[in-house]
């Protein structure tokens, strides 16, 4: 297995160069000029996939490697249709360029689980297209018909005749043929590679320290960078004293910018130190006096105030007028932090000639946009050198990092300068998951029905914070809903406080469901049904989507053994859509003195076809934890207009001791693909509030459960 | 000016005694598989051994190491054949990988002192943080590490999926 990193990529297409088939390797800015920016435009294999004399394959991946298994998942795709060696790839990550915009939404940007759902048809056609290509090739050269050609193992073999050629010796003829524009592609059925258990090319670099993130990026000369940005939101910088410094021989200068001062010095230890003694004065701008307590308030006072409505069947006030039993509770959730590994870092050099940087970033084409408007230069002289992401979550979509990176190299003569934030910094200036709430209103019929359901969402953040000419992002788990409730309202409504807000893993589906998922429990409950026969029964239609949830409903109360749970034991279930597919949990617990013990985790997912299925079991192992530990202690909490939290001694991560036994399941389906690395997060808040209800009898209407006087432990075997 | 020996050998560094090793091996010695995570020695990214045991060189000053045996993750094996990293690939442990490095040599720390952990010394032995949630791998894998690093030596194939 041979895996290429990004720098020796760029080493080997220089020297392979001449014998390269299919493709010539088009620098950034050309491939960007070539390419209309249009998401549909007609994509050239060759921006994808190289094919060397040398018989290597180089595929160029639109998706960025943040763990999710983008590198990997998407050349498989490829690979399915060209036939090659997995042993001979090598896999780079694309620059910053227009032919890369995801086709499903048109951005270059591995967000919201689009990767795979985005690119398999395009990908299957760009290797089906080079394969045809290859074949071609080759028959020109036996004088044969295509038709009679086969591939296998980057070999083109001619049946009749049993003559073969690595894919490699015709590829440069290859490169010549027409590109085929409507390649038939395989049945799901004919697939070989998607589905297989191919090993991830990320891990071999990921065990022995070789792999390379934004944070390990070395050029000659560089300079180091320590940054510190404002307490409060919206401050500024008003004045600084960097006196104590001057003294330090490794310390290059301060540089202000608009919320706070970067330190650039000769190593980031002694920035770091140098930084330390920087007297800094802010303007604490107009949020100094904001508290969680008001987030809470203001979040609360939307509920009578109009919104969006986003749903709207039937007649939700006359059927609760005539429901015979009305339930009513409110929920909320706090903001969160991204909390990546890797804190926030980016590497720039700035010279006449424009800008590179190097960063690990979800969004290449906002890194370059950011790098550009910092500059005043035109983006196409920003050249952006995507790393390995440690973490992504989508905090590393944002640029802020990157800017300030820029920033600090525009004032070095050229050299570089690697700038790192501290976890300080990157707990108190995240674009935090907004905090939310949502008041519910519901109505049961005599038989136990639900008849009418009335939603309130309000969110902290803004109408930005959605699909431009769509529904808002925020009622998303709520609006969308498969259940059937023949009267059913959702209003919407933003409530932008100030706070920095953004895409955090699995977005709204990470609170939402507790909220929603957690009431549809409640109405269970008053309707005295089972909450899994209850969801059940709302399923029975066919319109879009009923029939998979009901699947996946159907799939984790087989596993859990749902009408028997073991004795002293209770079962709390979940099931809803995300991101283009269907997951659901089922959590066992008991709980004696307010310790709820979470004995087991089932988890089950339709993601359409299983493109690498192993992957996919790893994502909702890691979304899983990543939703535990924000219902278990996650919140950050504001204070005269700053965060609270700062380190992971009061952000605390979950630990290995905490993890609880898991099982995942995949729904076989030949559906489209739908994502998997965020779904994964939202299920378990709801299913383990209704099984702490289940066993106890006490609702969880907020979160974390730190807050709600009970604490966890884990059963792991 | 302090003299380290890293993975079996010597460097000489110039830096301030304060300078905590984990930014001596990142940045004057180009060891960068030792990562930075919190800078207050609660996440564990920057694991390292010295002299067998796993510290956090995010708050240990070079001045507390000189002359001492430090391993970084560079130093485990020129060929990932150590048991443990073999064990790692074998459980497809990793996803961004960044906090691999020190969970890897915390785990070698375990080993060293308990060469078949239960799950309750595990759990105390390795405290390392990892966001992208490897923990079950993470456990699959230090059993399996201690498998190979006994006399069993079968790599369990993958499972089924």
């Amino acid at each position: 297995m041979v895996y290429i990193t990004r720098r020796e990529f760029v080493c080997a297409a220089a020297t392979t160069v001449g014998g390269l088939a299919l493709s010539l390797d088009l620098p950034a800015q050309e491939t960007a000029r070539l390419s209309p920016a249009a998401p549909h435009a007609p994509r050239t294999p060759s921006a994808f996939l190289q094919i060397g004399e040398d018989d290597g394959i180089i595929i160029i991946t639109p998706a960025v490697e943040m763990g999710q298994g983008g590198h990997t998942a998407l050349p498989m795709i490829i690979m399915e249709e060209l036939g090659g060696s997995w042993d001979r790839l090598g896999v780079a990550d694309a620059p910053a360029a227009a032919i890369y915009n995801n086709p499903l939404f048109g951005l270059q940007a591995t967000v919201g689980s689009f990767s795979v759902r985005g690119w398999y048809t395009e990908l299957r056609r760009i290797g089906a297209a080079a394969r045809i290509m290859l074949l071609q090739a080759a028959a020109h050269t036996w004088k044969v018909s295509a038709n009679e050609c086969s591939v296998d193992d980057s070999l083109v073999l001619h049946v009749p005749s049993g003559r073969k050629c690595s894919f490699g010796s015709v590829a440069r003829l290859a490169a010549n043929m027409p590109i085929p524009q409507d390649p038939p592609l395989k049945t799901v059925a004919q697939y070989t590679v998607i589905g297989s258990h191919q090993p991830r090319v990320d891990i071999p670099s990921k065990v022995d320290g070789s792999a390379r993130f934004g944070i390990d990026v070395s050029l000659p000369d560089m300079l180091y960078a320590a940054v510190k940005t404002s307490p409060t939101f919206g401050g500024k910088l008003k004045s600084f004293d960097d006196g104590d410094c001057r003294s330090m021989p490794a310390f290059k200068a301060t540089i202000p910018i608009e919320d706070g001062v970067i330190v650039v010095a000769t190593s980031y230890w002694q920035a770091r130190k140098a930084l330390a003694r920087v007297r800094v004065d802010y303007d604490p701008g107009p949020l100094a006096g904001l508290d969680s307590e008001k987030v809470s308030q203001q979040l609360r006072a939307g509920f009578d105030e109009p919104g969006i409505v986003a749903r709207n069947d039937g007649d939700v006030e006359a059927a609760l007028a005539s429901a015979a039993k009305r339930v009513e509770a409110t929920y909320e959730v706090p903001y969160l932090a991204h909390a990546c590994m890797e804190p926030m870092n980016c590497t720039a050099r700035v010279t006449d000639e424009g800008c590179e940087v190097w960063c690990g970033t979800q969004n290449p084409q906002a890194a370059q946009a950011g790098a550009a408007k910092a500059l005043g230069i035109p983006p196409a002289r920003v050249k952006v050198h995507v790393q390995y992401l440690g973490g992504g979550f989508g905090r590393r979509g944002e640029a802020d990092f990157v800017t300030q990176a820029v920033i600090a190299a525009k004032t070095t003569n050229g050299r570089p300068v690697k700038l790192i934030w501290s976890r300080e910094e990157d707990i108190q200036h995240d674009f935090y998951r907004p905090a939310a709430a949502i008041r519910f209103r519901g109505g049961l019929d005599a038989a136990g029905k639900l008849i009418a359901l009335e939603c309130k969402v309000v969110s902290a953040s803004a109408p930005s914070f959605g699909r431009p000419g769509g529904p808002p992002f925020f009622v998303e788990a709520v609006a969308d809903a498969n259940y059937q409730i023949p009267n059913f309202r959702v209003t919407g409504l933003n409530k932008d406080l100030g706070v920095r807000f953004g895409f955090w893993r699995s977005v709204n589906h990470s609170h939402n469901p507790f909220m929603f998922e957690g009431f549809i429990d409640e109405l269970a409950r008053s309707a005295g049904r089972d909450p899994y026969q209850f969801r059940r029964a709302m399923l029975q239609h066919d319109r879009e989507g009923a029939p998979r949830q009901l699947a996946v409903l159907d799939l984790l109360a087989e596993k859990a053994n749902w009408q028997h749970p073991p004795a002293g034991h209770a079962f709390g279930i979940s099931a809803f859509s995300a991101f283009g597919s269907f997951i659901g949990t089922v959590v066992e617990v008991s709980v004696h003195d307010n310790v709820v013990t979470v004995h087991r985790v089932i988890q089950a997912i339709d993601c359409g076809v299983a493109v690498h299925p192993d992957n996919i079991k790893a994502q909702l192992e890691g979304g899983m934890v990543y939703g535990l530990t924000a219902v278990l202690r996650g919140e950050i909490t504001l204070k005269n207009g700053a965060v609270t939290q700062t380190n992971f001694n009061d952000y605390p991560m979950l630990a290995l001791l905490e993890m609880p036994k898991v099982e995942s399941y995949i729904v076989p389906s030949t559906a489209a693909p739908g994502g998997v690395g965020e779904p994964g997060t939202g299920p378990i808040a709801p299913s383990l509030a209704n099984a702490i209800y289940a066993a106890t009898g006490t609702r969880v209407r907020s979160l974390p459960l730190s807050r709600n006087s009970f604490s966890y432990r884990a059963v792991r075997t | 000016m302090f003299t380290l020996n890293i993975n079996g050998s010597e460097h000489s560094v110039e830096v301030d005694a304060d300078t905590p090793l984990l930014w001596v091996l990142r940045d004057e010695l180009a060891l960068t598989g030792t990562k930075f995570g919190c800078g207050l020695g609660l996440c564990g990214a920057c694991s390292v051994l010295l002299n067998g045991k796993a510290v956090r060189s995010c708050v240990v000053p070079v001045s507390a190491v000189a002359g001492q045996a430090v391993v970084t993750i560079e130093g485990l094996s020129k060929d990932k054949s150590h048991p443990v990293q073999q064990a790692w690939i074998a459980e497809r442990v990793p996803q961004c990988g960044y906090c691999q490095s020190g969970m890897i040599l915390a785990t070698v720390a375990l080993l060293g002192d308990k060469p078949n952990p239960t799950d309750a010394e595990i759990d105390m032995g390795v405290t390392n943080i990892c966001r992208c949630g490897t923990y079950t791998r993470v456990r699959r894998a230090i059993h399996l590490a201690a498998r190979l690093q006994g006399n069993d030596k079968t790599v369990a194939k993958p499972d089924k999926v």
